[in-house]
């Protein structure tokens, strides 16, 4: 059985389609990213697949039960992490985890379980009688991820869950992530951080304007547009004068500097590193490292949603 | 949703309202300002009637009650969801297991509850410094707990509205609530008023809370017991049911 099962999904509102006839399938025990840009559709997929919002077409079934009409049984199998933080600030971590608890229908003796065993994960136990207003950004983000954990669900829905976190929360949640997926849980992880995405899912979408553009491993992704391979060169410093004369080498599509970084995008990295070498010889100037290195997910993930870099390209 | 529900869900449903309104009761209203906010209202709304008339302070006890019934406990879902649609907290109730009856059920709890503990308060002070008399305890707590309930459930209603901002729905609110004051019989008797009069004053569930409430202080019922009390019952399930119907609507 699959964890999610989504078909031809597809949402309106009035004559904008956020969501347009989008389809894919996560397996059990899978952790599926859900990449694109802003306004792409991610929240409003989240939306749909937890039963907040209608979808206009299409179905969506959560571990075998149709979201639209088993909305409850499905939900009680699922855990959400929305990208706001929305706990109470007026309740303790306690009652937070308490109030969700219930609202899941976790017996008392489990959910006090629970929450303590959650609290002490997330490196919060020593402040659950603490008023959550005083909390930081980092601890209220764990807070709600601890929330979303309360009634053991089968299937967790994470937005943006490490999104402008401090380094300690950050590989707190990722390593809870991580033990979840070991322990069988399916997450569905929709984030801005590709990185993240790269090191954490097994398998990506991406989504553009409402539909799907690609969904696969990172890596076969990464495969799939090998036009994006790159020549890297270190300098001890990388002038103007440099960077415009690789610019001018045939079979370079971009050139973007990253600091005494140059990378050469082409389809041909060997053939661009040896003219490069050889035009760097004739300058007298002589790099500190050479690489040459495959597409990264943000590549596939600018090539495929269109963004602009803003960055020096010859054209595409 | 409607399909799959059944004796088991509502169940749920019925556990999650009480966790809900136990919520809000924490978040929103057991907190010393609010409770003085919530007494002094009928406490001026009192000395204005009352200065410069000859009428007893304590004659204007019953109206006073109803009318407290009506403002604070139809005030607590429209600026609770408001609240929470803004803080984000609203889709965690959303998302939740339980249906939107629970949600409407459980805001609905606890305007009672908290708009019913005020009435309480107003009847015992009453009571110590005007000495008012209760002539019947179980009619007057029942008139209490049932207009509490019913006008909680109208603020459901209204609270149903898709806006973050409180004085949105506030105003909306006014519109319903300043008028149904004066058509219940709170000021004028119902008897006094020409048949038109009457015809309309019937319509609003006020005029049922404030004629039970009259009779648990030893007044005369127009209606009767049993029909001031059938009727906040209708009233209520109506205001349940429309409040549900709305939230769906604007969630869709």
């Amino acid at each position: 059985m699959s964890a999610i099962q989504v078909t031809g999904l597809t949402k309106r509102f009035g004559t904008l389609t956020a969501v347009n006839r989008v389809s894919f399938t996560v397996p059990e025990g899978e952790i599926f990213g859900y990449l694109g840009p802003n306004g792409a559709g991610k929240t409003t997929t989240i939306r749909i697949l937890t039963g907040i919002t209608l979808p206009t077409e299409g179905t969506a079934t959560i571990l075998g039960h149709d979201i639209v009409r088993e909305t409850l049984t499905a939900r009680s199998h699922m855990g959400i992490v929305p990208e706001t933080s929305n706990i109470y600030d007026d309740l303790t971590a306690w009652q937070n985890l308490m109030f969700t608890a219930e609202l899941y229908h976790v017996g008392k003796t489990e959910r006090e379980k629970r929450a303590r065993e959650l609290l002490e994960t997330f490196q919060l136990l020593d402040r659950k009688d603490d008023k959550v207003h005083g909390f930081s950004k980092g601890m209220k983000r764990r807070l709600t991820l601890a929330m979303g954990l309360v009634n053991d669900p089968q299937l967790l829905f994470l937005d943006e869950p490490t999104s402008g976190l401090d380094v300690q929360s950050n590989l707190i949640i990722r390593d809870v992530i991580r033990d979840l997926n070991d322990r069988g849980v399916t997450v569905f992880l929709t984030t801005h951080n590709i990185e993240e995405a790269n090191a954490l899912c097994h398998r990506v979408a991406i989504i553009n304007r409402g539909t799907i553009a690609a969904i696969d491993t990172p890596e076969r992704l990464k495969q799939a547009i090998e036009s994006v391979q790159s020549v890297e060169l270190v300098f001890d410093h990388a002038s103007p004068d440099v960077v415009e004369m690789l610019h001018r080498i045939p079979g370079v599509s971009e050139v973007r500097k990253e600091g005494d970084r140059v990378r050469l995008f082409t389809p041909d990295p060997g053939g661009v590193l040896e003219a490069a070498m050889a035009s760097l010889k004739e300058t007298g100037v002589r790099p500190l490292a050479v690489n040459t290195q495959g597409p990264s997910l943000e590549d596939v993930f600018v090539r495929l949603t269109g963004l602009d870099r803003g960055h020096n390209q010859k054209g595409k | 949703m409607t399909m799959e529900y059944s004796l088991h869900y509502f169940r749920n449903d019925l556990h999650g309202a009480w966790a809900i309104a136990k919520k809000d009761l924490v978040i929103y209203y057991l907190k010393p300002n609010i409770y003085m906010s919530g007494l002094l209202f009928p406490v001026f709304m009192l000395l204005a009637f009352a200065v410069g008339k000859s009428a007893p302070l304590a004659t204007l006890i019953p109206g006073l009650i109803a009318i407290t019934s009506l403002f604070s406990a139809s005030s607590i879902e429209p600026v609770a969801i408001p609240i929470e649609r803004r803080t984000k907290t609203f889709d965690r109730l959303l998302s939740a297991p339980v249906s939107l009856f629970a949600l409407v059920l459980g805001e609905s709890l606890s305007g009672l509850l908290f708009s019913g503990s005020i009435c309480l308060m107003l009847v015992i002070g009453a009571a110590i410094l005007l000495g008012t008399s209760v002539t019947s305890l179980p009619v007057l707590l029942s008139a209490i707990a049932l207009s509490c309930f019913t006008f909680a459930a109208m603020g459901a209603v209204f609270s149903a509205y898709p806006t973050e901002n409180v004085g949105e729905v506030m105003s909306l609110l006014n519109l319903v609530r300043l008028p149904l004051i004066f058509i219940s019989g709170v000021f004028i008797p119902l008897e006094t008023m020409p048949p038109w009069g009457q015809a309309v004053a019937r319509c609003s569930p006020l005029t049922y809370g404030n004629d039970l409430i009259q009779h648990g202080f030893g007044g005369p019922t127009h209606f009767g017991i049993a029909v001031d009390v059938v009727l906040l019952l209708v009233f209520s399930a109506l205001f349940l049911a429309l409040g549900y119907f709305l939230y769906r609507k604007f969630n869709e």
